[in-house]
């Protein structure tokens, strides 16, 4: 009898050991060797240029395997093409969880393709992180949908920014501006406002354009009209290109503060190339990014790791901002990773995601950490100020912290 | 050698095996692939509908995907601000874009092929641009989503449907729906264009003046076809709007006017065999060229190579080519290619 016993314990203990090890590594999309993640972004379609954000990410993460992985676990990272379809966006997002069984949603591009999932994800409690979008919403509405989070500095932080500077620097402009007429502008234009504060005055005129409007010649008009001698463009490029060549027809030039969405390089040369040097010289826009194509970091070590990354693990075009965004994003998400622990569940990367605290990124400005708290949803909120001079953003003065 | 084309023997075993095919496909497919397939039933049943207004009517419309933002949209609006529940919309969405179909059609009368085009392309073009005009009822250039909004959805969060007592996944239940409406659309279309509706079409296609000389309306065959057509479009963009549960300008943009008229062209103009071949051609096929490549430009490139090389092999469509498969059985019913 006692042998029976005997036996009978030591099945039971082969079987609770099985239950714990099956246990330990249950999460959806989590192996002893492999995490699995996965996003959307447009591989083809009018909006193709953001998948080098995905690319760059996807080169950061074969590096990082290359290295041994995150708790000896590889990261799959999934892309999916969207098309900048929000409807696809739903379809795609789908066949992750579903078939693809990822263990998280990371880096899906666009504020409506992040916005028509949102509800679905947060309702299965998968995990939605570092949407690459910067609409105010991803990091303020976090009580109603826990699971997702945002990234980059959001658009109100950024007019804020803007305003701030203002007031300290140029307390006597007569600020005009000009912005889109949907969440994205009146976001920018609400952070400027409360960035100037007691001096929200200072704005003498505001004209607003849709997207679909072919284009803003009466705007820049009406601003010009108003007396106004600083322009902030709160514009997507083709407008913003629109809004420097209207200018100088007029024979106006005003101090312009360009937003993010339409400062990359490329854009400010079309801009100069459409109208002259003087047109577009000393304009402002902020930067978190370290500039691929900016000498000063020739010899940065971020830089270089950035480059040799891009070259050895096929990232793409070595020049092009949006690689050196993606490499960031993912840099975040591997220290979020390491932060969920050995076993990490769906719960503890949003947990983790939540209380960040990285400084190291090696491809943001030095200085910038990405910081997040139970109440901060906004991993970056940093920036500093860039001038454009003689064909080149320079960096300016010291970093601005908002949310 | 001239027998009777096939008969009604023919007809029922392919009936038959369609139905079966209906029924049964989701046992042996995975829940998420049901759902890809009730996407491409979308696309179907919008393929169907052009198909009686290109294929049997000649008339070119490149505002397809305008018209199943008509369908979606009223799906969407009904659902989110008027609280219906989103199944019962498919309808009203049918009726509203075959008056906006009707209208759009009424051009038609003066103008004609090229210059017909152009007209619904404008159409196309304009559509993105008021759904976010009148952003109080189609949410501006975010949309509607249903699935936060609307309080009465047939699908939802729970990941099952329960229809007539029986407990489906949410998948299985729109790949069934979508499909249900779709062979139904089909057979429709398909007894309109073997009768009296038919010939008219037919007539109108192949010489307008021959036809109004025998007495035919042209005014009104044509816009009758551009209203049909636009019913069936506006049903499957209902339809798209309850799969994805959200409605987006930029879901309709003139890219799925022009993937719908490919269907089309793949499938065979005037055939309404091919059009499944159609359907499931820009279902997959974007999806498929991301695979082959994901280089920057590469999918859109192979996307268009695909399509010439199916033109070149095809001339007459998939529809065509079944024709010809089928000729020994059924000798020659067309003379035409």
């Amino acid at each position: 009898m006692a042998r029976v016993k005997y036996l009978i314990l030591l099945v039971l203990g082969a079987l609770a050991l099985a239950t714990v090890a099956a246990g330990a590594a249950s999460e959806t999309g989590v192996t002893s060797t492999q995490v699995t993640i996965g996003g959307t972004t447009p591989l083809s379609g009018p909006a193709s240029a953001y998948q080098s954000v995905a690319k760059g990410a996807a080169a950061y993460f074969r590096y990082v395997n290359a290295k041994g992985g995150v708790n000896k676990r590889k990261i799959n990272y999934i892309y999916k093409d969207d098309a900048y379809d929000p409807s696809k966006t739903v379809d795609a997002t789908r066949e992750l969880v579903s078939q693809d069984k990822v263990f998280a949603i990371f880096n899906s591009l666009g504020t409506d393709q992040n916005l028509a999932t949102r509800a679905y994800l947060n309702a299965l409690k998968v995990p939605q992180l570092f949407v690459a979008s910067g609409a105010t919403t991803f990091g303020n509405d976090y009580k109603k949908y826990p699971y997702t989070i945002g990234y980059q500095p959001n658009y109100r932080a950024e007019g804020t920014i803007y305003g701030r500077y203002v007031v300290k620097h140029a307390p006597k402009s007569r600020i005009g501006v000009l912005y889109q007429n949907d969440d994205y502008g009146k976001d920018l234009l609400a952070g400027l406002q409360r960035g100037l504060g007691a001096k929200a005055g200072l704005v003498k005129s505001k004209q607003s354009y849709n997207v679909d409007d072919p284009d803003v010649q009466s705007q820049i008009a009406k601003l010009k009209a108003a007396k106004v001698n600083t322009l902030m463009v709160f514009a997507t490029p083709k407008f913003a290109i629109q809004a420097y060549v209207y200018a100088r027809k007029l024979s106006w030039k005003p101090l312009v503060y360009m937003n993010a969405v339409s400062s990359a390089a490329n854009i400010m040369g079309l801009s100069t190339a459409a109208t002259n040097k003087k047109q577009t010289e000393g304009t402002i826009s902020i930067v978190f990014l370290k500039d691929p194509t900016d000498p000063a970091w020739r010899n940065n070590s971020g830089m270089k790791l950035y480059r040799s990354i891009m070259k050895k693990y096929k990232g793409g075009n070595p020049n092009d901002v949006y690689a050196v965004y993606g490499m960031s994003v993912a840099h975040t998400f591997v220290a979020a990773l390491q932060k969920a622990g050995k076993n990490p569940t769906r719960a503890g990367i949003v947990k983790a995601a939540d209380s960040l605290n990285v400084t190291n990124d090696p491809f943001l400005l030095p200085g910038i950490s990405v910081k997040t708290s139970a109440t901060d949803h906004f991993p970056l909120d940093q920036a500093k100020l860039q001038r454009y001079h003689d064909g080149h953003w320079v960096a300016f003065g010291g970093l601005f912290r908002v949310r | 050698m001239r027998s009777r084309a096939p008969g009604i023997a023919v007809w029922l075993l392919v009936a038959a095996v369609v139905l079966l095919a209906y029924l049964f496909a989701p046992r042996f497919i995975s829940d998420f692939h049901s759902r890809e397939l009730a996407g491409a039933g979308v696309f179907f049943i919008a393929i169907v509908g052009l198909n009686l207004l290109t294929g049997y009517t000649g008339q070119i419309s490149l505002g397809h995907g305008a018209l199943m933002a008509v369908g979606g949209y009223t799906t969407a609006a009904l659902a989110v601000h008027e609280h219906w529940r989103d199944v019962w919309t498919i309808p009203l969405a049918g009726v509203a874009a075959g008056i906006v179909g009707f209208l759009i059609g009424l051009p038609a009368l003066r103008l004609s092929g090229l210059y017909l085009a152009l007209a619904t392309f404008a159409f196309a073009i304009a559509i993105p641009s008021l759904l976010k005009k009148f952003s109080g009822l189609t949410g501006g250039s975010q949309g509607l989503r249903l699935l936060e909004d609307a309080p009465l959805q047939v699908t939802g969060l729970s990941g099952t449907v329960t229809i007539f007592g029986h407990t489906m996944t949410q998948n299985h239940f729109l790949y069934y729906l979508t499909w249900g409406i779709g062979l139904v659309g089909f057979l429709i279309a398909w007894l309109l264009v073997r009768g009296r509706v038919g010939r008219t079409f037919r007539a109108v296609r192949d010489s307008e003046v021959a036809a109004a000389s025998v007495g035919i309306n042209l005014a009104w065959t044509k816009t009758l076809a551009f209203a049909l057509s636009g019913v069936y479009a506006g049903v499957a963009g209902s339809l798209l709007a309850i799969q994805v549960e959200i409605v987006n300008p930029l879901s309709f943009t003139f890219l799925l006017s022009i993937l719908i008229l490919v269907g089309v062209v793949v499938g065979g103009l005037g055939s309404l065999g091919g059009m499944i071949l159609g359907a499931l051609f820009v279902q997959y096929l974007p999806d498929l060229s991301t695979h082959v490549s994901t280089a920057e430009g590469a999918p859109d490139f192979i996307f268009g190579a695909a399509i010439i090389i199916v033109m070149l092999l095809l001339p007459t469509g998939a529809g065509g080519f079944l024709r010809r498969l089928a000729r020994p059985l059924t000798t020659r019913l067309y003379l035409r290619p």
